[in-house]
C-alpha cells in the first residue's frame, strides 16, 4: 500500500467517520423513538407502527448491498473510511463517483489512487460536501416556511370542498420516477441492445404480480411486508442467470 | 389507546427543533471533516482547484437540489425530509422505501397518521443502510472476493432494475392510462436523446414533472364531467 492509501486508510480517519456516523444514527434513533411514541399517543396500532419499521428495513436491506459495492469501488481510490462516509450520509454513488471525478479533474489528476496526495483527497472531499450540502440548507432554512404554505394550501382546498389535486400528484410523481428508471433501461435496450435491466425489471415486476395476487386474492398477508424484497431476490437471481446465457 | 392530552402542533414544532438542530450539526461536521483531517494529516486543501471544480459540481447539482427539495418535501413528510436530506440516497432508496410503507400502512399523505409512518420509514431505512454499509466495512476483508465475484457481480450492479421493476408494478397497476404515457416520453425521450440514457436524476424531474402534468389535466377533465 502506498503512504497515500496508507494515511487514507488510517485509524484516525476511521474515528473522525465513525463519530460522525454515530451522530447520524443518533438522530435517527430519536426521530423513530419520538414518532412511535407519538403514534402511540395519537392511537395508531402498535402492529403498524412496527410493521413500518421492519418493513423499510427488510425493503431497504438488499439495496444497501449495491451501496456497500459503491464503497468498495469508491474506496479504491479515496480509502475505505472516507467512501464509507460519503455513501452514508447525503448524495447517492452517481453524484459522489461523478464529483469525485470532476473534482480530480480540477486538481489536474485523475481519480487514481496511484496519482493522489492527501492534499487531493482533502480537496475532493470538501467539493464532494459542498456541492450537495444545498438541499439540507433550504432544508433548515425554509423547511417550516415551505410546509406551512402547503398546509395552509391544504386547509384552503378543504374549506372550499375542492377535490384534493396532492394525493394524484403523488401517485403521479411516483408513476414518473418508477417510468424514469424503467423507461430508461427500455430506452438503453433499443438504442444499445443492453437486456439484462429489462429483463430483470420484467422478472422482479412479475414475481411482484404473483406476490399481489396471493396477497389480495388468497389473503396471505405474511407477505406483505416481504413481497418487494422477496421480488427483488428473485430478480437479482435471475440476472446471474441472464449474465450466463447471453 | 389515545392520549387526548397529545398535541400534534406542538409534536411537529419540536421536529423541527430537533431536526434543524440535526441537520445544523451534521452540515458543520460533514463540512469541518476535510478540514479537521488535514489539520491531522498535515495536508492542505487545494482551494484554487477546489473553487473551479465547486463552480462546476454547483452549475450541474444546484438546480436539481432545489427541484428535488421542492418536489420532495410534500411527498416525504416533516420528519422525513430532515432525515432524508442528511442520510441521502433519497429516489433511489427513500423515496421508495417511504411510498412502499405508506402503501403498506395505507396512510394518506399529509395527514399526522402518514407523519408517523414516513418518520419510522425513512429513519429505518437510514439506520439500515449504515449498519449494511459498516458491517460491510468491518468485513471488507472476507467481503470484497465474494461481492466482485464475476458470477455474482451482475446481480449487484442490477439492484435498481429489480426495485423499480416491482415497485412499477404496484404503480402502474394504479394509472394505467398515466404509467403509458409516463413510460412512451421516457423511451421516446431516451431514443431521441441517447446522451439523456443514464441520467436518471434529470429525467425524473423531467418525468415527474410531465406525469404530474398529465394526472393534472385527467384531474380537471374529471371534474369537469362530474360538474
Amino acid at each position: 500500500m502506498n503512504d497515500y492509501l496508507a494515511l487514507a486508510n488510517s485509524k484516525t480517519i476511521y474515528l473522525i467517520v465513525a463519530t460522525i456516523l454515530l451522530f447520524v444514527c443518533v438522530f435517527c434513533f430519536t426521530f423513530i423513538v419520538r414518532s412511535y411514541r407519538a403514534g402511540i399517543k395519537m392511537g395508531m396500532e402498535k402492529t403498524l407502527l412496527k410493521k413500518a419499521v421492519t418493513s423499510s428495513a427488510t425493503f431497504t436491506a438488499i439495496p444497501s448491498i449495491s451501496i456497500l459495492l459503491g464503497v468498495l469501488a469508491l474506496g479504491g481510490n479515496l480509502g475505505v473510511p472516507l467512501a464509507w462516509l460519503r455513501l452514508s450520509v447525503i448524495g447517492n454513488l452517481q453524484y459522489e463517483a461523478t464529483v469525485a471525478q470532476i473534482a480530480a479533474q480540477g486538481i489536474g489528476k485523475t481519480l487514481d489512487s496511484a496519482l493522489l496526495s492527501m492534499d487531493d483527497l482533502v480537496t475532493i472531499l470538501l467539493v464532494m460536501t459542498v456541492g450537495i450540502i444545498w438541499g439540507c440548507l433550504l432544508t433548515i432554512f425554509t423547511l417550516k416556511q415551505y410546509t406551512k404554505k402547503l398546509s395552509h394550501k391544504s386547509i384552503q382546498n378543504k374549506k372550499t370542498n375542492r377535490p384534493s389535486f396532492a394525493g394524484i400528484a403523488m401517485v403521479a410523481m411516483f408513476i414518473g420516477l418508477c417510468a424514469a428508471f424503467l423507461g430508461n433501461y427500455v430506452a438503453n435496450f433499443i438504442v444499445n441492445g443492453v437486456s439484462i435491466p429489462v429483463l430483470t425489471a420484467l422478472v422482479s415486476a412479475f414475481v411482484m404480480a404473483i406476490f399481489e395476487y396471493l396477497i389480495k386474492k388468497k389473503n396471505f398477508k405474511v407477505l406483505e411486508s416481504f413481497s418487494l424484497a422477496l421480488s427483488m431476490i428473485i430478480a437479482m437471481v435471475s440476472t446471474v442467470f441472464f449474465s450466463m446465457v447471453m | 389507546m389515545k392520549d387526548t392530552n397529545f398535541d400534534y402542533d406542538k409534536y411537529i414544532e419540536d421536529t423541527h427543533k430537533y431536526g434543524r438542530f440535526f441537520l445544523s450539526v451534521g452540515v458543520l461536521a460533514l463540512l469541518g471533516a476535510p478540514f479537521l483531517i488535514a489539520s491531522l494529516t498535515n495536508a492542505h486543501i487545494n482551494f484554487p482547484a477546489f473553487v473551479t471544480a465547486v463552480s462546476k459540481v454547483l452549475l450541474i447539482y444546484i438546480p436539481s437540489c432545489i427541484a428535488e427539495y421542492l418536489i420532495y418535501v410534500p411527498l416525504l413528510g416533516i420528519g422525513g425530509v430532515y432525515l432524508s436530506f442528511l442520510t441521502g440516497n433519497l429516489t433511489n432508496l427513500k423515496l421508495p422505501c417511504a411510498f412502499s410503507s405508506r402503501e403498506l400502512a395505507k396512510t394518506t399523505a399529509g395527514t399526522p397518521e402518514d407523519e408517523i409512518v414516513m418518520t419510522l420509514a425513512i429513519a429505518t431505512s437510514a439506520l439500515t443502510t449504515m449498519l449494511v454499509i459498516a458491517l460491510g466495512v468491518l468485513m471488507i476483508v472476507p467481503l470484497t472476493p465474494i461481492l466482485q465475484n464475476p458470477v455474482i457481480k451482475p446481480a449487484f450492479d442490477n439492484v435498481l432494475p429489480a426495485l423499480f421493476g416491482a415497485l412499477g408494478y404496484q404503480y402502474f397497476i394504479k394509472d394505467l392510462k398515466l404509467s403509458t404515457f409516463a413510460m412512451v416520453s421516457m423511451v421516446l425521450i431516451g431514443i431521441g436523446f441517447p446522451f439523456l440514457i443514464g441520467d436518471t436524476g434529470t429525467m425524473i424531474i423531467v418525468i415527474g414533472a410531465l406525469s404530474i402534468g398529465a394526472a393534472y389535466l385527467l384531474f380537471r377533465h374529471k371534474n369537469k364531467e362530474i360538474k
